[in-house]
């Protein structure tokens, strides 16, 4: 029998990924999305198997308002990438460094 | 027709949303509006966008009666606290509006601009009167979403598509740290509801303190990033720089507002019974916050990075109310952000100005010798950096005492002794723009493009300073009253 503990472990390991992959990562604003996408979808199992162990039906509506979010989220990031792009003709994150101090 | 009867008892209280109704419709209409306005006349959409505010300001006081209303099942709260935030929030809106006007009007497509900042102002209003985790969460991406578009609305200028992408991605983090933070409340509460997440957890027991500790810690972290707390502050001086300098007028106070109400009004209703785990941490955060940025801000050439890192310390000081943790904390925090809100936009309005044939403006060197050219901008900006810098008798001043006094009373004496400290290195670097201006030669001949819209705003905004800094009881008590039905 798949228990509460479980997903919670799914859910922490989706979201260390995303954290890893963020920070790890070298290459690719793309990339970054993505793991900001997966620390979502974490986000999303945990309130889904909260709500059906608390046998409360507000997480699962919760997650309903997160996954739409993060379409809108997405949507917005990916046009300031293309934005970026246009500019510096890169999407590498090392060529994000006009602005230090 | 006439039979309806709905399944479940229709909402009442709605309007006590009439504001946000107001804005989101208005807002909306003028997305429409602004395709009808021609290129000469742009500037109505700007106007119609301050005419919105003001409606929706007028809503806001015909609502308040200082009385707390519920609406939307407990979804939605209007008492006087939220009501102080959002005149609050209108005020910075609507100023950061006036002052968009010159810098804005040499762009295209500026209509959605004014739309955008409507839209954000949406966000802000709807996060001061959640009272529940979800109204919280989606009331802060409205905010931040328009924000991140805001900050790269100049599309061929690099740096403000790097300050937002920066912007966007640890914002994107932050926010999906802060849900996987409520996950656990929720899992150990059974409920989003400030209100019912409290009480569930004074009565939790020992088993799920872990849980509650380890959503708390992630919740933080969330809200941190929202009013640039260290460690979570990285991304203040890049967007700050960035941005259009109007939009960095606006995100150093408006976001910073809508943030601190929300930040009390989950530790009031919902984490009263990790109390004390939360001032530890906070704590933490404070005295690495304060040293960050009025360090940091000592190395800047730049006056938007360095009002960045002033911004980072100044929260430092204001995070001091909700340590405290008693009324008189979160009164002073309201008085602090009033008046920093006051000093902030004066002072950008200054910077805008500066702005001159070619040059941004933006460097500490460009405001060299601004006395002996126009000695009424340089007075205006002396009294707003010495106000900044706390020095006694102008508002700034006021504005830490209000804090700092709330802290001692609630024992944290060798904190406020630290943020003092800090507040004196803080002075440094603010008068260190005061002597650009007064003692240095002149370096870069100053063509100014003024406006009256820009001037009335340096005016007014000086005054305010001077007249708060003289007779600040009336701002003290108006707050303390804000709290009524919170605390």
């Amino acid at each position: 029998m798949v228990g509460l503990s479980e997903y919670l472990i799914v859910g922490a390991a989706l979201f260390s990924l995303g954290v890893i992959g963020l920070f790890l990562n070298r290459k690719n604003v793309i990339t970054i999305l993505m793991c900001i996408e997966l620390m979502l979808l974490a986000v999303n199992i945990n309130l889904v198997a909260f709500s059906h162990f608390l046998n409360d039906l507000s997480g699962q509506i919760f997650v309903f308002f997160v996954l739409t979010v993060a379409a809108c989220e997405v949507a917005v990031g990916l046009a300031i990438l293309v934005s970026f792009y246009r500019m510096r003709g890169s999407i590498e994150v090392e060529d994000i460094n006009t602005l230090q101090g | 027709m006439a039979n309806v009867t709905f399944p479940f008892p229709f909402p009442d209280h709605l309007i006590v949303l009439l504001p946000e109704m107001i804005v989101a419709v208005l807002a909306m209409a003028l997305l429409l509006v602004d395709l009808f306005i021609s290129r000469e006349n742009k500037v109505w959409t700007a106007y119609l966008a301050i005419i919105s505010i003001v409606i929706a300001a007028f809503a806001t006081l015909q609502l308040s009666s200082g009385e707390t209303v519920h609406a939307f099942y407990g979804f939605f709260v209007f008492d006087p606290f939220s009501a102080y935030c959002k005149l609050l929030i209108y005020v910075a809106t609507a100023v950061a509006m006036v002052i968009s006007i010159d810098y804005m009007k040499d762009e295209e497509n500026i209509g959605e601009y004014y739309v955008l900042m409507l839209f954000a102002m949406l966000g802000m209003m709807l996060m001061v009167s959640a009272t529940n985790f979800i109204i919280m969460y989606l009331g802060m991406e409205l905010m931040a979403l328009s924000v991140y578009v805001l900050v790269a609305y100049q599309r061929e200028v690099l740096r403000a598509n790097e300050a937002a992408l920066k912007y966007f991605i640890l914002g994107s983090l932050s926010s999906a740290m802060l849900l996987y933070g409520i996950t656990f409340l929720y899992g150990v509460t059974g409920s989003f509801d400030f209100v019912e997440v409290g009480n569930a957890l004074a009565a939790s027991d020992s088993n799920a303190r872990s849980a509650v500790l380890l959503g708390l810690v992630f919740l933080l972290a969330g809200l941190g990033f929202k009013i640039s707390l260290a460690p979570f502050h990285m991304w203040t001086p890049d967007a700050y720089e960035g941005a259009p300098t109007p939009i960095t007028a606006f995100m150093s106070v408006a976001p910073k507002v809508a943030g601190f109400a929300i930040i009390i009004r989950v530790m009031v209703d919902a984490l009263p019974a990790v109390q004390v785990e939360y001032t530890a941490i906070l704590t933490g955060m404070a005295i690495l916050t304060m040293a960050v940025g009025n360090l940091a801000a000592i190395a800047q050439r730049n006056i938007k990075r360095m009002l960045a890192y002033s911004t980072v310390g100044h929260v430092g000081f204001v995070i001091l109310g909700v340590i405290a943790g008693n009324a008189d904390g979160y009164a002073g925090i309201l008085v602090y952000l009033s008046i920093y809100l006051v000093m902030t936009m004066g002072v950008f309005a200054i910077i805008i100005m500066m702005r001159r044939e070619g040059i941004q403006g933006e460097l500490l060197d460009d405001f060299a010798g601004l006395s002996k050219v126009r000695p009424g901008y340089a007075l205006a900006m002396a009294i707003f950096m010495f106000s900044l810098g706390g020095i006694p008798f102008l508002a700034g001043f006021w504005a830490k005492y209000a804090v700092f006094i709330a802290a001692v009373e609630a024992g944290h004496l060798y904190l406020v002794l630290y943020a003092l400290l800090f507040s004196a290195v803080g002075a440094f670097y603010y008068i260190r723009v005061v002597k650009y201006i007064y003692f240095d030669p002149e370096r870069v001949a100053f063509n100014l493009v003024e406006s009256r819209a820009m001037q009335t705003t340096v005016v007014v905004m000086a005054l305010a300073v001077v007249a708060l800094g003289i007779y600040p009881d009336p701002l003290m008590d108006l707050c303390k009253q804000a709290l009524a039905g919170l605390v």
